[in-house]
């Protein structure tokens, strides 16, 4: 296929699922912070403070007044503000963007249904959210009409070259921000003890599965008693859950695979590979060794490198 | 239901009594059938739909990226099979005597030299491609895909207005109207044998196929597009997608070893057949405008050794020129032997010593058009222009006659149309699409566009124009 189509297609999947994370990062992170912030107003803080870590180059362009809930400028810096490079609003401009370009390489039903989610994205920045509930309800709107894009891709495109290229951009961007989340948020929660705030600190553990929508595929797993070395190591190593990061590494080196066929090894390919391997077969050493920091810094940086060299194998020619 | 027929030109839809003519008769009858808060929800219903579908073009001048619908009237156009046969006979005979015309221009000159016209019209347009002399395209065919202008005067006989040889855009809102009416009015087509238009994918394919180089077995079609800031772009993807093709732009392709290629993630790929969306002097820096950034260098000299088909071929244009237009019926005539089918409308030349005083003494009751233009831009309306807008444009045309036509207004023909809870006339024309593959075919329906403004005849979507599905019919089953 043509390396322009795929470029768009690799980053429509990057858009789409970068706005789907900062959709459910502001439901689960907006959820905390009102749950918490009368009992432990400097933890509700970090917690929105570490969205802009999650997403580096993010910026609140609305000041902090100091009445108003403490979630709303970030919500709208997240959820409408165009000017924000990590909103909703701009991840699915960028998106719809990049399928517009492509328009003949998607079906009617994706380009559909991302269509409606952009007129309802743009529809809340016209109209605004008068409080609390209204954001609420505005990012369960947003969030559901993208996972119908998520299944019409799924559902009614052939799942051919421009398919596994849209795919490898979701699991990159999924595994990337995954790392994020996890390089964010877990050296502080592993300071912190369980002492006489012991739920408090359990919220904590639960919101980071929560925000890796992985709750209850850990529950599955290990039932409700939450862990953190359990925790940490279902995030960094399960098998089977869509947002651990072994799984991410063998999805993107799965479709990187079956893009430049069996026996082909391609330099993006050697990266993740390798990264997988350490992830998959290296487990049980990391989880002894206990540096996930070091561990962590190690997967974001693979997986930018990974990055670049699918640009330069592919859509450089 | 209030209906306000037209008064002054012919009325598509009601006689001068006011009666419905008869193959109107049972639309009109559905239409008063629905209570007003009815038809406003279906008219809600089919705005959304085309929001949703991102049916839109983009308006040059505008901020960029302003996408807009193009607005669409539910009230259907009915063309009797009758009314067709003739229409349809004269479109092929005109597209065939055009593809001779250029053929004939670009090699041998021969109507040039019996003084079938005056050989500066052709030799001094910008659309006449000197680069290209004795550049023959495959299977001698030039014009593969034309629109051609129709209106009616008003005694309702259809004339032509002008001929669109190069890029003819608008087929695919002619499919897409075809299916907004379908979901939002589906009674109308209880009572009406309706000719499908659907197959014009398949039809296009075919015809471009035919366009390939011989020696190209299993041939690749691509769309070359400008992008996606040009006004056509939904078009361009819609037929992409529609024919299963690939839609490039100019820097997806690149010329090697005199073949076209375009880039892929598995290297590079061979394009046997272009259907080119982007005007002549775009297509190759090398040979026409330098500066054009969305053409491929090097194209035109892959096509001179015919290894790649284009669609329309290059230089085709210079049978859109509006002074040309005026030869036609003698064009007809001298390649065919024939008398014009399609009457056209009488037109004045600037070239012409006497045609230039005429157009300069009765400027204030006929349309002056710039040869070269098309969709409305750089057009007089006599009888509407300030006297200052007159004098200044009287002044361009005495400064270069050869650069103007002039034609009477033709009182457009008018149809229904809902505007604001009525059912009011408004001025229509239409715009068939013909393709030239191994025959030449007319795609029964066709483009209806309509001037949505009170008393406006200016239908050009880029001018506040909207269009209508337009219904050919079939012969009813005897």
């Amino acid at each position: 296929m043509l390396s322009r189509v795929a470029d768009s297609l690799y980053w429509m999947g990057r858009y789409l699922e970068r706005a789907e994370n900062i959709t459910r990062l502001l439901l689960v992170t907006e959820d905390f912070s009102t749950e918490t912030q009368g009992l432990a107003e400097d933890l509700a803080q970090t917690a929105w403070k570490d969205m802009l870590a999650i997403f580096p180059s993010a910026q609140l362009t609305r000041e902090i007044t100091p009445f108003a809930p403490l979630s709303v400028p970030y919500l709208h810096a997240f959820f409408t503000d165009q000017a924000n490079g990590y909103s909703i609003n701009f991840s699915i401009r960028k998106a719809r963007e990049n399928a517009r370009s492509v328009r003949e390489a998607l079906t009617l039903e994706v380009f559909l249904a991302l269509n409606e989610v952009f007129r309802a994205v743009e529809a809340y920045e016209r109209k605004g959210m008068p409080d609390l509930p209204a954001f609420r309800d505005a990012l369960g709107a947003i969030h559901k009409g993208i996972f119908t894009v998520v299944g019409a891709i799924e559902h009614t495109s052939t799942h051919d070259e421009g398919w596994r290229f849209l795919k490898l951009g979701e699991s990159l961007e999924r595994s990337y921000r995954s790392a994020l989340v996890l390089r964010t948020r877990l050296p502080a929660l592993l300071g912190a003890e369980a002492r006489g705030d012991a739920p408090l600190y359990y919220t904590q553990w639960r919101t980071l599965l929560r925000g890796l929508s992985s709750l209850e595929n850990y529950r599955r797993v290990y039932g409700a008693r939450l862990e953190p070395n359990l925790v940490i190591g279902f995030l960094l190593f399960d098998a089977d859950s869509p947002r651990s990061l072994r799984y991410g590494a063998s999805s993107v080196r799965d479709y990187l695979g079956a893009i430049s066929g069996p026996g082909e090894l391609t330099a993006p390919g050697r990266i993740i590979g390798r990264l997988h391997a350490d992830l998959r077969y290296d487990d049980e050493a990391q989880m002894r060794r206990g540096d996930f920091v070091g561990l962590l810094d190690r997967v974001v940086g693979e997986l930018a490198k990974t990055h670049d060299a699918i640009a330069t194998q592919y859509f450089v020619t | 239901m209030k209906w306000l027929p037209e008064t002054k030109a012919f009325d598509e839809a009601f006689d001068r009594n006011g009666a419905a003519r008869q193959h109107y008769r049972p639309l009109v009858s559905i239409l008063e059938s629905f209570t007003q808060g009815e038809i406003e929800r279906r008219e809600r219903l089919q705005k959304l739909s085309l929001m949703d579908q991102g049916i839109t073009f983009a308006v040059y001048g505008e901020k960029e990226g302003t996408e807009r619908i193009f607005p669409f009237d539910f009230v259907p156009r009915v063309i009797p099979s009758r009314e067709w046969e003739r229409l349809q006979a004269g479109l092929v005979q005109r597209v065939t005597a055009l593809n001779l015309f250029i053929l004939d221009v670009y090699q041998g000159q021969k109507c040039l030299k019996d003084r079938v016209m005056p050989p500066d019209i052709v030799l001094s347009r910008k659309e006449y491609k000197r680069e290209l002399l004795n550049v023959i395209p495959p299977r001698r065919i030039f014009t593969h895909v034309v629109g051609t202008d129709i209106i009616r005067n008003a005694a309702g006989e259809y004339l032509v207005l002008e001929d669109n040889c190069r890029c003819p855009s608008g087929v695919s809102y002619v499919l897409e109207n075809r299916n907004t009416l379908n979901r939002v009015f589906p009674e109308f087509f209880k009572y009406y044998p309706v000719r499908p238009i659907k197959d014009y994918p398949t039809l296009l394919l075919d015809t471009l196929l035919h366009a390939a180089p011989r020696f190209s077995e299993k041939p690749v079609v691509v769309i070359l597009t400008p992008g996606m800031a040009n006004s056509a772009y939904f078009e361009h993807s819609f037929l992409a997608r529609e024919m299963g093709v690939v839609l490039v732009e100019g820097r997806d392709l690149i010329v090697e070893d005199n073949y076209v290629y375009m880039r892929t993630t598995q290297g590079k790929k061979k394009v046997d057949v272009i259907y080119r969306r982007v005007d002549d002097d775009f297509l190759d820096p090398l040979t026409f405008r330098r500066d054009s950034l969305v053409g491929v260098p090097g194209l035109m000299n892959v096509y001179r050794e015919g290894n790649v088909g284009l669609a329309n071929a290059p230089g085709a244009g210079v049978a859109d020129d509006k002074s040309v237009y005026a030869f036609m019926p003698e064009l007809i005539r001298y390649y065919l032997g024939e008398e014009a089918l399609l009457a056209q409308v009488p037109t004045y030349l600037g070239a012409r010593a006497p045609d230039l005083a005429y157009i300069l003494d009765h400027a204030h009751e006929l349309v002056i058009k710039t040869t070269g233009d098309s969709g409305g831009y750089g057009m007089l309306m006599g009888p509407f222009a300030a006297k200052k807008e007159m004098e200044t444009y009287l002044g361009q045309v005495k400064k270069n006659p050869a650069n103007y036509i002039a034609q009477p207004l033709v009182e457009l023909s008018a149809h229904p149309t809902y505007v604001d809870g009525k059912f009011e006339a408004r001025r229509i024309d239409l715009r068939p699409f013909i393709l030239y593959g191994d025959s030449v075919r007319v795609l029964p329906g066709g483009l209806t566009r309509v001037a949505l403004r009170p008393g406006s005849y200016v239908v050009n979507s880029s001018q506040g124009g909207g269009s209508k599905d337009t219904w050919v019919l079939a012969e009813k089953p005897t």
